[in-house]
């Protein structure tokens, strides 16, 4: 059985700790052994995204040395951070002989956790269940980032008793773009109300969504305008069986 | 607050202009979508385009060498501008050589962002002239002093009312808000300074390295009026704007009019070699930064064919519209390049992004966009090199305590439990924290909790439970065995033809079907391709013919070289008896197309033009979405093209 290094993002370990144990919960049921290397902090995209790219070098530098010391494919529950992981640390490192193979070393053993599951493991049934509408946000950097639409959409499919609903507008960014929801508040609104408003026109009570930035961002903006929409990471969704 | 937050807040808070901005971005993407529906290569495409283009900036010195060349070679006078300074200066001196006393010329100008970076207008009016943008949407905002809003949809952030209102206070007309009318109303005014204007100034969509030729793509006709009308002609052109042969035009031609207008072709591309008779053509080659963008980590973005798309799918631009960004190009292509050319006083504009990819998924030649725009933050559109460009000091700080923080486990872990601590303090009774609006995030949204005890604090290493992996057998995606229907050529062009809003006509004798046809719209008079008919048979039956220009004739009659099956055009090239104004000035193009001479598409077509001094692609009648988006036919080419389809 495969081992898989976990690397749980930090917004994960600091707010939704609930996610991450989701995540190996539906790892572990599938026989995947799942291991968290425990020096591990956050992926740098914050200050690279915020052109801090000196800053964000050593976060970046960190995490590869961390993730080097161990074998397996490394299995990030987040589009945004693993396609930090995957294309931005090569643009990070483009002119630094010493960084950029280890950079796409790491890269190449990377896997978003829908993507794994269904691209790596070959599983679009995960046996799990779900009473009632959801619907699905597909996230900018999963699905443009690192191309990943499908394989959460077939996961979603064979949730038993889940009544998956179109989001409409669907592809549109929620507004969210880490720094660019503080730098720019009142764009972040925008889109955030234009989310919101799709959102209810499904009739749908609860949200999946593959990264935890849109998730956080999304609840919050409900929770600021005292909706009753729920928004879950999708490894939640997979592990109610 | 700074300006640029300050134009946003006003953008947002503008009904209107939101108003406007959601119809444009919906329709756009729409009509995008649908048009590459009919490209199922595209995507191939794209990443050709981009070859080519990654080629000629690479290559830029050698194809503008071969270029210029060219163009020299068929007659063409070409000017080189290291800056607007320089550009300005060689167009006030053409436009002021020579011509009628006094020395003030009227000049007309199509859709040129070239002029925009020049700031040319008020320059050739503080000379003396009189500029009279001829586009329907850069009338509009000319009239209005202001600047185009967007790159292809100058007048997109108005609605009809406001252009109503501002011909009735401008032009003196009753108030309306019929878009047919206001934009007949345009025709009419800018007609007369079609014909008596003295230069024509246009911009430039690619110049053919191989052949030295321009390539000019627009749809109301206003483009072919002033490269063909006014004894002067000045071209404005980005140096970077080439492309190496006409094949790569070709090429370029099936991703433009798709990306930019959600057509197959524009009404008019245009393909213009040597002046025509007792014409100057002039091109100026304008610099202005491009030569340090090019030679920056922001190289890509001159990649870019200017076709608007990203601004379309962007959710920024959806917001704000051209205006807010205080830059000549505005939208994800804006943000990377206005820092680059002009400086880094454009560098917060790249802050002003959510990094979401809808601009490279947009871009017909794939331009990393949120790459490059990350690179502006970076500070790399500048020499010095200031990371972090745009961004505000407290979030800069923020950022730097949290690096410290993030390359060591144990600082991380302890910030986080310090920040648990912290955020439990702040709101002990609810999972949320209600942050105010200074802080950014407040300003729309609750912050939750840290947790009290982070995941790593959670995770307890255990083996997997040792079930059987279900494995499914993955769904290999069905085949679409999509056998090429080879569809007949002519049926092809007839379909295309009438989506265009063409007509067509087959018959057995061009030119007594013609004569029936002026006979039922009471026309006694045409202007005519020499060879084309039989003028025997037509001076028999009571009709003037004419072979020179004549803004009162009404119809125009030309041969067809060729018909363009995929798209319904039909090539009309120079020649003796003016066939490209009897193809333009005229409300009624006939068409005389051999059912033998349809090809399948432009690029197989397109090497026939090489040798014309100029040459227009015609794909349907002359219109407009400028108002509105409304569709207007008939701008100023003309607002009806039929084709006799002869044996």
């Amino acid at each position: 059985m495969p081992t898989v290094q976990l690397f749980v993002t930090c917004l994960i370990d600091s707010f939704y700790p609930h996610v991450g144990e989701a995540v190996v919960d539906v790892l572990r049921r599938l026989g995947v052994d799942v291991d968290f290397p425990r020096d591990q902090t956050c992926c740098g995209q914050p200050n690279f995204n915020a052109g801090l790219r000196e800053e964000a070098k050593p976060i970046a530098q960190h995490t590869i040395r961390t993730f080097e010391a161990v074998d397996g494919d490394v299995v990030i529950p987040s589009g945004s951070c693993a396609h930090m992981l995957r294309h931005n640390y090569a643009e990070l490192f483009a002119d630094d002989p010493h960084w950029l193979p280890r950079a796409k070393a790491l890269a190449s053993r990377t896997y978003e956790f829908t993507e794994y599951l269904v691209d790596k493991l070959g599983v679009t049934d995960v046996g799990a269940r779900w009473d009632g509408p959801l619907t699905y946000h597909a996230t900018c950097h999963l699905h443009r980032g690192v191309g990943v639409d499908r394989q959460p959409r077939t996961l979603l499919a064979h949730v038993r008793g889940a009544e998956v609903r179109p989001l409409p507008e669907e592809y549109d960014c929620c507004g969210f773009g880490g720094i660019f929801s503080v730098e720019h508040p009142e764009l972040s609104a925008e889109f955030l109300k234009r989310k919101i408003r799709n959102l209810e026109s499904t009739q749908s009570p609860t949200l999946v969504v593959a990264d935890t930035g849109c998730l956080m961002h999304i609840a919050g903006g409900l929770h600021r305008q005292q909706k009753t929409q729920r928004v879950i990471h999708i490894a939640e969704l997979l592990n109610n069986i | 607050m700074d300006p640029f937050h300050q134009r946003i807040r006003r953008a947002i808070s503008d009904e209107h202009l939101q108003e406007a901005l959601d119809g444009n971005a919906r329709r756009r993407v729409e009509a995008r979508v649908t048009a590459f529906g009919s490209l199922p290569d595209w995507p191939e495409r794209r990443q050709r385009a981009h070859a080519v283009r990654a080629d000629v900036i690479e290559n830029l010195d050698s194809y503008l060498e071969q270029f210029i060349h060219n163009a020299q070679n068929n007659g063409i006078t070409i000017h080189r501008a290291k800056d607007a300074a320089e550009a300005v200066k060689i167009i006030l001196d053409l436009v002021g050589a020579g011509g009628r006393p006094p020395l003030q010329k009227l000049i007309a100008k199509s859709k040129s962002m070239i002029s925009e970076e020049l700031d040319l207008n008020p320059a050739l009016e503080a000379a003396g002239h009189r500029v009279v943008e001829t586009d329907l949407g850069e009338y509009i905002v000319q009239l209005r002093g202001e600047r185009p809003s967007h790159i292809i949809t100058p007048a997109v952030h108005l609605r009809r009312s406001d252009v109503g209102q501002l011909f009735h206070d401008k032009l003196g007309i009753p108030y309306t808000e019929d878009v047919p009318t206001l934009t007949n109303t345009a025709r009419k005014v800018l007609r007369e300074v079609f014909l008596t204007a003295d230069v024509g100034l246009s911009g430039v969509n690619f110049g053919v390295a191989e052949t030295g030729g321009i390539c000019l793509v627009t749809n109301e006709g206003n483009g072919r009026m002033v490269t063909t009308l006014p004894r002067t002609h000045i071209a404005l052109m980005g140096m970077e704007r080439l492309v190496p042969t006409l094949d790569d035009l070709a090429l370029m031609l099936t991703l433009l009019p798709r990306s930019a207008t959600g057509q197959k072709l524009s009404v008019y591309t245009q393909l213009i070699h040597k002046p025509l008779d007792g014409q100057q053509r002039h091109i100026v080659i304008l610099d202005n930064g491009r030569s340090r963008l090019r030679a920056s980590p922001l190289r890509e973005s001159l990649y870019c064919i200017r076709c608007g798309s990203c601004l379309n799918a962007c959710p920024v631009f959806r917001e704000l519209g051209g205006h807010a960004y205080g830059a000549v190009y505005s939208g994800p292509i804006g943000s990377v390049i206005s820092a680059g050319l002009f400086g880094s006083e454009f560098a917060p504009l790249a802050q002003a992004s959510s990094l979401c990819g809808a601009c490279k998924d947009a871009c017909p030649v794939d331009i990393d966009l949120p790459k490059l725009l990350t690179r502006v933050r970076a500070g790399q559109a500048d020499v010095e090199r200031k990371e972090g460009q745009g961004l505000a000091t407290p979030l800069k700080a923020g950022l730097q305590a949290f690096s410290l923080a993030a390359r060591d486990p144990r600082l991380f872990a302890a910030s986080q439990k310090l920040a648990a601590l912290g955020t439990n303090l702040v709101s002990p009774a609810s999972p949320w924290m209600h942050l105010p609006a200074a802080t950014g995030w407040g300003y729309s949204k609750d912050f939750p909790k840290f947790a009290i005890k982070p995941f790593r604090e959670r995770f307890i290493r255990q083996a997997a439970e040792r079930a059987e992996l279900k494995t499914t057998p993955q769904e290999s995606p069905s085949k679409v065995h999509t056998s090429a229907v080879q569809r007949d050529c002519v049926q092809q062009f007839t379909e295309e033809l009438n989506a265009v809003g063409g007509h067509i006509l087959l018959t057995q004798d061009a030119t007594a079907s013609i004569i029936d046809f002026l006979h039922a719209r009471n026309v006694d008079r045409i202007h005519l391709e020499p060879n084309t008919l039989d003028e025997s048979a037509l001076a028999a039956a009571g009709f003037t013919v004419a072979h020179a220009p004549d803004p009162s004739i009404r119809v125009g009659v030309t041969k067809a070289l060729r018909g363009l099956a995929d798209t319904g055009s039909v090539l009309v090239v120079d020649g003796d008896g003016h066939p490209l104004e009897a193809s333009l000035l005229p409300e009624v193009h006939l068409v005389v197309l051999r059912k033998s001479d349809i090809l399948p598409s432009l690029e197989d077509a397109i090497h026939l033009l090489r040798e014309s001094r100029s040459a227009v692609v015609i794909t349907g009648p002359s219109r407009t979405g400028d108002i509105e988006m409304t569709l207007t036919i008939g701008v100023h080419g003309p607002g009806e093209v039929h084709v006799f389809l002869t044996k």
